[in-house]
Formats: C-alpha cells, structure tokens, sequence
C-alpha cells in the first residue's frame, strides 16, 4: 500500500515542503528510508517504531519504503518523526489516506508516543501555510501566532490517530505552553542560562536615565536609532561604552508584524525561545564575545545551515565590544551583509539566504593604553598605527557615526540629576523614523544618492563646509553621502524637515572621528 | 690599508671608529682606551698584539672583556664600518683633535669618538637644546614648532634629539625658517642677526639606523643643512641604553635648554638633570595643570626654572636680547567675536572632548558642532582623533 503524508524541514531559517512517501510491499521485512536523510532522519525509523508500539498501534510486517520528495535536497533533524509514523499507519489503513490531504505535520516522536516540540516551529509552519498544521503542544503557542493558516496540536501519537479519525477532538487550547517531560524541560533552562546575558528582557529594561552626563554619546544613541545609523563607540575603559551599547535597543520601536515574523523565524530555527512563545516583537539585541568564529557569526556550519548572530540581529542590535579583538576576516565578512541587510551563503549542496538587517554598534578603545587623549596617552605612535591598523578601512567607513566617548567627571556622576529617560527619547526617534519612512519609504541610512539630493537638500554654506572637507581630504566619496544621510537625521531629529543646515551638517561631521588623524603629521600653520 | 681607504678616513679615525663598534664598550671604557693609548695602539692592544697600559690591563681583566674584545676586534669589522661609513657619508672626530667641536672639550664626559654627518661649522652658532615628551599634545606640537623656527631666524640653532613629539617638531620648526627664506623671500633682511642658524641634531643610534623609519626625511634634511651627531658606530641598533647617553650630549651642546612639554619622568627630565649637572640654564614651557603633558614642565617651573611663553625668553637668556629689535610677533588668524574668544578661554589649557566642550561651556550641542566648526576654520582649535585642543598661537 502507499501512502503520502506532507511535512516540512528546515534548511537556514526557511522550512521547505517535504513529501513523506510510504510504501509498505511484499517482501521480506525491512525498513529503509531514502531521499537523502541525515544521520538524525534516519534514526527516526527506531523512533517511530517505539512510538507506535507505545502507543498500541501496530508496526508494519511488511518491506516498507520511506521516500522524502523531492529527493534532492538533503533532510534533516527529527521533524519527519510524525509524518513517517503516519504514514506508516495510512499504509497499513489504519488511517484513512483521503484525509490526509488537508493535513501537515511537524513533530518529533518520544519512545512513549508523545508528541515533542522542535526548534524552527515558525518556518516550518509557513512553508506549509495551505494545509492544517498539526504540531506538538509545545510548539503549539509559537505556531499559531506565526501563520495565518490553521494550527493543531494533540497530546500523543495515539490522540492523533483517533483525532484523524474523527473519534475525538483536536487540542485547540494549550494551558502550560512549555515541554512537559523533564528532558526538554532541562534543555530549555540551559538555553535559557545561555542567552541570559544578552537576552532582550534584561536589556530592554535598561533605562537611558542612568546614563549621567554623556551628552554626545547619547545624542549619538538616537540618531543611531532614528536613522538606522550603524555607531562607532571610541573611548577609555570605564567610559561607559557598553552601557550606552545596551540602552540602544531600547531606543527602537517594536517589530512591525513582518519584521517580528522574520526575527521570529531565526530565533526559532536556533531554538531560542520567543517571549510567551508567540512573536517576538521587541527588537532583538546580541552581544556575542569577540573570539567569536566565523560561522557563528554569519551561519552557516551544519548541513541545516544554522543562522549566525548577525541574523539573530536582525532587525535589532547586534553590538561588538572590543572590535579590535575580533578576527579581522571576521570582521570583513561583515562587510556585505552591512550593505545588503542579507546574508547569502553558498556551500557545495546548498545556498541559503538569512536576514541579516541588523543595527551594528561597535566600542573600542582608543589604543593600546586606552587613554587616547593627546598627553594621557602613553603610547608611541606606532603602538597605536598598529593598534589602528586592525580595522580595515572599508568597516570603518561603514560607521555612520563614530563618537569618542570621554569618561565622565566625578561631579557628573555624583550628581543627582538623572538623564532623559529611554521613554522620552524613543518618542522623538519614532517620530523621525516615522518622518523618514513616510518621505522616503526607508531608513535616512538606507538612502539611494537620488533620493539624498531630493530628501536631504544642503544649505549654501552646508554645502561649502562639505566642500571644504573634501578638499582637504578628511571625507572620502563614501564619507561625503554617509554625512548627508546623518546630517538628515540630525535634521530630522530637530523638527528641520526640509533643508539640511549647517549645525546639522556640522554636528554629523563631528559624529564621524577619524581615528588615525592624530597620527598624521599636519603641514605647519604659518 | 689600500689606498681608497686612506681617502676617506684616515688610519687613526678607521681603528677608532671600530672600537666604538666593539661589544660592550661604552664611552667611559671608551675614553680609557684612547686616553693612554693612540687609536691604532688601542687597536692593537685589543688584538692583544700590543702591551695594554696599566689601567686599560686592568680594565680588560674585568668579566672577560679582553677576551671578548679579541675575538671581535677582526678585519671584518674594520672592513664593515668603513664601508657603512662611506656609504653613508659619515665622518668622525676624536677627543683632542683640533676640529674637535669646542663646546664639548670641557665637558664633564665628552664623548671620545664622534660621528657626524654635515658640517661641524654647525655647532659654532649660539645653541639651544629642544627637548620634550614623545606623546604630545597638537598645542605643545606647534609651540615647539614656532619657537624653533623664531629661533631660527634669529641665528639660534636648534638642538634636538630627532625623536618622535616634541624633537621631530622643533626640527621641523627649524627647517621651516630654512625653507621659507630659501624659497620666497629671498629680498628682505634675514633676520635681526643676519645668519639663518643651521639645526644640529643628537642621535642615540648609528647615524645610518635612522629612528624611528619615519623619521628618514627629517635626518636627510637637518644633516644637509646643519650637522647630525652620534657617539654610537654606524650600525648600531637604538638600544635602550644609548638614549640616557645620547642625552648628555645634548644637554652638554646646549647654552639654554628648554622643556616644552614632559610629564614628570623619562628622558626629558634625565636631559634636563644631565643640564643641570653642568649648570645650564633649563627654561621650562608652563602647561595647564589639567594637562597631563605638561606636568613635568610645570615640576621644572616650581622648582625654579624660568617659564617660556615666547621666544623673548629664550633669547633673553642667551644675552640676545632683542625685543626692540624684532617686530612685535604677529597673530595671523582674524579676531574672534566676543562669543567666540569666551569659549577660546574656557578651553584653553587641556585636550577636550565634545563632551566636555558641551558641559563646561554649557552650549547646546547643535550650536557647539556650529562654534567648534567655525573655530576650526579659523585656525583656533584642531581636532585630532575626536580630541580637540585651542591652539594659543597661529
């Protein structure tokens, strides 16, 4: 008998349709499974047929077949444990293989027949948007909010059958939405320690009103925000880099719904739990350490292609504190996903695309000694030519905004006067990313150099200024448009819509430091 | 020796020119060896082909040095200085030569080999020794730079060490003038003395291992013009030792030395302890006390050392007092607005950031981008690395 039961995989942060084909002939007993699965798909076989003993319900004794169409692509994970089982049941008639045609389903099996939630539960329920879904109930949550589609769940292998039946009712309500047996529950707490540093709940509760003086760097924090402005943190340890760092995702506004289903879709294909398990809807922030890898930054690894931290930023924050310290083919690779707000990674079986539009927030110090400021610093010239030399000229310029970041005196600290709160500065930076999506349809720092001319015209003496730094070589063709586009957001900030005037201008040019400048010898003045 | 070796350095020069080049000996072990013996005795009596003195026998029992010396004192290293030094031009003078410059005969350690290159003539200009820390601040830069060019102008010659900071800029200073008079006016009166002063640079490493590498334009130039010295053989790497060496001689070519900007340790205090064991006149450039910079020139200040705000100072000490004869110095840069001149005033002293600028001035930031900006253009402030300094003096 045959039988074709629909499921799904994952592959990067995308499900892709898989047809489980099962056919159960005569010949001695046995079991394969063809259509390219890995390691843990081929497991399954021993897996379902636990389940199904467990659950009461009969093992083939016949020469079974397990096709995964379209055979080309690579399978993987034990998302296909269901749909195998099921099959395996519709082959022997004990399922009915006409309702099948209604139905999809991803989930992994335990020994005892129970239904186990997976990572990737948001893309694989969008590859399979026209059928009704059945997953586990802890899946259950994270999968209804991301498709529009139905979504189903059942407790076990066995309520499933007797659901497809019609004997009984499908699950429509889940009340404890975590994994109930203990295995997964310790998986989850561990994931959970993991991701505790940078998680979004502890960061989003961070207020911008601690910050106590500051007033360039937090200036630079919502420009940052409102423009999408990728910053450049200089300054001493102890400055306050990555306090600031923190508060600027606080800054952002929350996920719009597509935004929140894409972010949502890498968060669950790593497995990482969403807030209530429904759609994450604040903008993410990662911090990864700097000996981080290559791969974990981009992706990529596994044959699932997993997504890296720059697409687990996406749509938020990604900051790296200690710039110098990560690799520098590390930091190159970030170089086109900065442009292109994707990621595209190709590898001999696969090419898959991420999501990585993130805001990228840097800190550093000035040099070898940190003090940076001329007559504090106790470096020679070339410690610091050397310690400069490990950004590469192409990232820096990708920096909008690069602001030296001084410590603050005692009396600012000490000082009873608390800062603007995070809530007061996000209004005004929703009010200008609003501004700038309505004129423009993007972010200022996503700009086309038609559009600045339209959108961002300069002052006469503006455009004098900008001249003059040309000339005198301190801003490269690059460097020209990047200060419009921060000049505009400046301009935008200060309720100037329409010409971009000269403190606006002025401001973002002294937002965007050259580090290496003191280095080079002037001509002398007389 | 051959003939082409007879051109260019004579017998005496040759062999003392190699023991400079042996291991471990140091200008004091130096001078023993040449005081009581001649260059090529000495050179013989390191071969351990000639009878040692007395105290230069006992000399050479210390730790194996006679040992050492002979198994280094080759024809090799003859052959190899003098092709270093004939590649690079260098020439040598010794201790009680007649050409010997004057000034360093009566010192308390003269050096008893001396390499130069350029002319030696250089030296017989009134000398002022320039000397400050290598991390310095852009105000402290240009100071340097414009007294050394004043000074320049007015027949002073500018010693300095032609290290990183405070030395490569008094050079540049001095060579500035140079230029200048050279190239546009060449009609006007020199200078209230006439004579253009040549720069005279002191150098810890072989006078053909140029430190630091970039530094390669600026010894061209200050040995073309005036005259670049070492007591360290051509070759010699600039080990940490030679600078504290390098120093009293600088201290000791000097009539006056002034500090422009030190902090209160390292070889700007050594040159200037090396000053005042000859009892040279140290003048000292008073800093802000916020400024880390000038921490040790403020030191020198409260202990006694005349200040320096202008080249008038200097010169005062000299005895080459000429303020009615020079025109009154003149500030290039256009006036500031009342605004403008208030902020110069509060800044004025320390580096600072944006941030301080907006807290201590207490100006939106908007309208302190605006004012910095205009500063700039005007010449009244610089912005190094997001580090912004008032320069006093255009």
């Amino acid at each position: 008998m045959f039988a074709s039961v629909r499921s799904a995989t994952l592959l990067g942060v995308r499900g892709s349709r898989v047809d489980v084909e099962v056919h159960a002939g005569i010949g001695l007993p046995g079991f394969t499974v063809v259509g390219q699965p890995d390691e843990v798909c081929r497991e399954s076989r021993d897996r379902v047929r636990a389940a199904l003993l467990s659950a009461g319900l009969p093992w083939p004794t016949r020469r079974v077949t397990v096709n995964l169409a379209p055979t080309g692509d690579r399978k993987s994970g034990a998302c296909l444990d269901l749909a195998i089982a099921i099959g395996l049941l519709a082959a022997q008639e004990i399922v009915s293989v006409d309702v099948l045609s209604e139905f999809a389903f991803i989930a992994e099996l335990g020994l005892d027949g129970s239904l186990r939630p997976l990572r990737g539960a948001t893309p694989l329920v969008l590859a399979l948007t026209d059928r009704t879904t059945i997953v586990a109930p802890g899946n259950f949550v994270e999968a209804r909010a991301a498709t529009p589609s139905k979504v189903l769940c059942a407790q076990n292998l066995f309520d499933v059958v007797e659901c497809l039946a019609g004997r009984a009712d499908w699950q429509r309500e889940v009340r404890d939405s975590k994994p109930t047996d203990a295995l997964n529950r310790r998986r989850d707490n561990r994931d959970r320690d993991v991701n505790a540093n940078s998680s979004a709940e502890r960061v989003s509760a961070l207020d911008m009103a601690d910050v106590q003086g500051q007033p360039v760097a937090r200036r630079a924090l919502e420009i940052a925000a409102a423009g999408a402005h990728h910053l450049l943190l200089v300054g001493p340890p102890g400055a306050g880099k990555t306090m600031l760092a923190e508060r600027l995702v606080g800054l952002l506004p929350p996920l719009t719904d597509e935004e929140a289903i894409a972010t949502t879709m890498v968060h669950s294909s790593v497995h990482l739990e969403s807030p209530n398990a429904g759609l994450i809807r604040r903008a993410p922030y990662r911090a990864p350490h700097h000996s981080s890898s290559m791969v974990s930054m981009v992706g990529g690894g596994t044959a699932l292609m997993r997504p890296g931290e720059i697409s687990l930023a996406s749509n938020g924050v990604l900051f790296l504190d200690e710039l110098g310290e990560f690799a520098p083919s590390v930091l190159d690779a970030l170089r086109q996903p900065l442009e292109q707000g994707i990621v595209r990674l190709a590898r001999a079986r696969t090419s898959v695309v991420m999501p990585a539009k993130f805001l990228l927030v840097a800190a550093t110090n000035p040099c070898p000694c940190g003090e940076g400021s001329p007559g504090a610093c106790t470096c020679d010239e070339s410690a610091r030519a050397r310690y400069l030399r490990r950004f590469s000229g192409p990232l820096l310029d990708r920096f909008d905004l690069r602001v030296a970041v001084s410590r603050p005196k005692t009396d600012e600290l000490v000082s009873p006067q608390r800062g603007e709160s995070t809530a007061d500065v996000a209004e005004r930076v929703a009010a200008a990313r609003e501004l700038a999506f309505f004129r423009s349809g993007c972010a200022n720092s996503a700009l086309s150099r038609e559009q600045l001319d339209l959108v961002a015209p300069l002052s006469r003496s503006a455009e004098k200024r900008l001249r003059r730094e040309l000339e005198n070589g301190r801003l490269t063709g690059r460097g020209y448009h990047r200060v419009r586009r921060v000049a505009r957001t400046v301009a935008d900030l200060d309720g100037a819509p329409d010409v971009v005037s000269d403190e606006h201008l002025n401001l973002a040019l002294m937002m965007r430091v050259d580090l290496a400048s003191g280095l080079r010898a002037r001509e002398l003045q007389f | 020796m051959s003939v082409v070796t007879q051109k260019f350095l004579s017998d005496d020069h040759l062999m003392a020119a190699s023991l400079t080049a042996l291991p471990k000996i140091g200008p004091k072990r130096l001078s023993t060896l040449l005081k009581y013996h001649d260059p090529q005795t000495a050179w013989s009596v390191v071969q351990g082909r000639a009878k040692p003195h007395d105290v230069v026998a006992a000399l050479m029992q210390e730790s194996g040095l006679g040992a050492m010396w002979r198994a280094n004192a080759t024809r090799d290293l003859q052959e190899q200085i003098l092709a270093r030094c004939k590649k690079a031009g260098i020439h040598l003078v010794l201790y009680g030569e007649s050409s010997y410059p004057s000034c360093l005969k009566n010192d308390l350690a003269p050096p008893a080999v001396l390499f130069y290159l350029g002319d030696l003539c250089a030296l017989n200009a009134r000398r002022v020794g320039m000397i400050g820390t290598r991390s310095a601040t852009a105000s402290g830069r240009y100071f340097a730079s414009h007294l050394a060019f004043e000074l320049t102008q007015n027949g002073v010659s500018v010693v300095s060490g032609l290290a990183r900071g405070i030395d490569a800029w008094a050079h540049r200073g001095a060579l500035r003038a140079r230029e200048k008079t050279d190239s546009a006016d060449m009609k006007k009166p020199k200078s209230a003395f006439g004579e253009l002063a040549p720069p005279v640079g002191v150098v810890a490493s072989g006078l053909d291992y140029v430190y630091p590498k970039e530094h390669g334009d600026l010894w061209r130039q200050v040995a073309q013009t005036g005259v670049l010295l070492s007591e360290s053989s051509p070759g010699a790497a600039p080990e940490a030792f030679r600078f504290p060496l390098r120093n009293r001689i600088l201290a000791a070519l000097s009539e006056v030395l002034v500090v422009v900007e030190s902090r209160d340790k390292g070889g700007s205090m050594i040159t200037v302890d090396e000053a005042q064991k000859r009892d040279i006149t140290v003048l000292a450039v008073p800093g802000s006390p916020r400024n880390i910079a000038s921490v040790g020139t403020n030191l020198l200040v409260q202990q006694g050392c005349l200040p320096v705000v202008g080249v008038d100072d200097i010169l005062v000490a000299l005895g080459l007092d000429n303020r009615r004869a020079s025109a009154a110095s003149f500030d290039p840069r256009p006036r500031l607005s009342e605004q403008d001149a208030h902020l110069v005033a509060v800044m004025v002293g320390a580096p600072f950031s944006l941030d301080e600028f907006v807290i201590r001035t207490g100006v939106p930031l908007l309208e302190a981008a605006i004012s910095l900006g205009r500063l700039e253009a005007l010449g009244w402030v610089v912005n190094n690395s997001g580090w912004w300094e008032v320069i006093e003096f255009g």
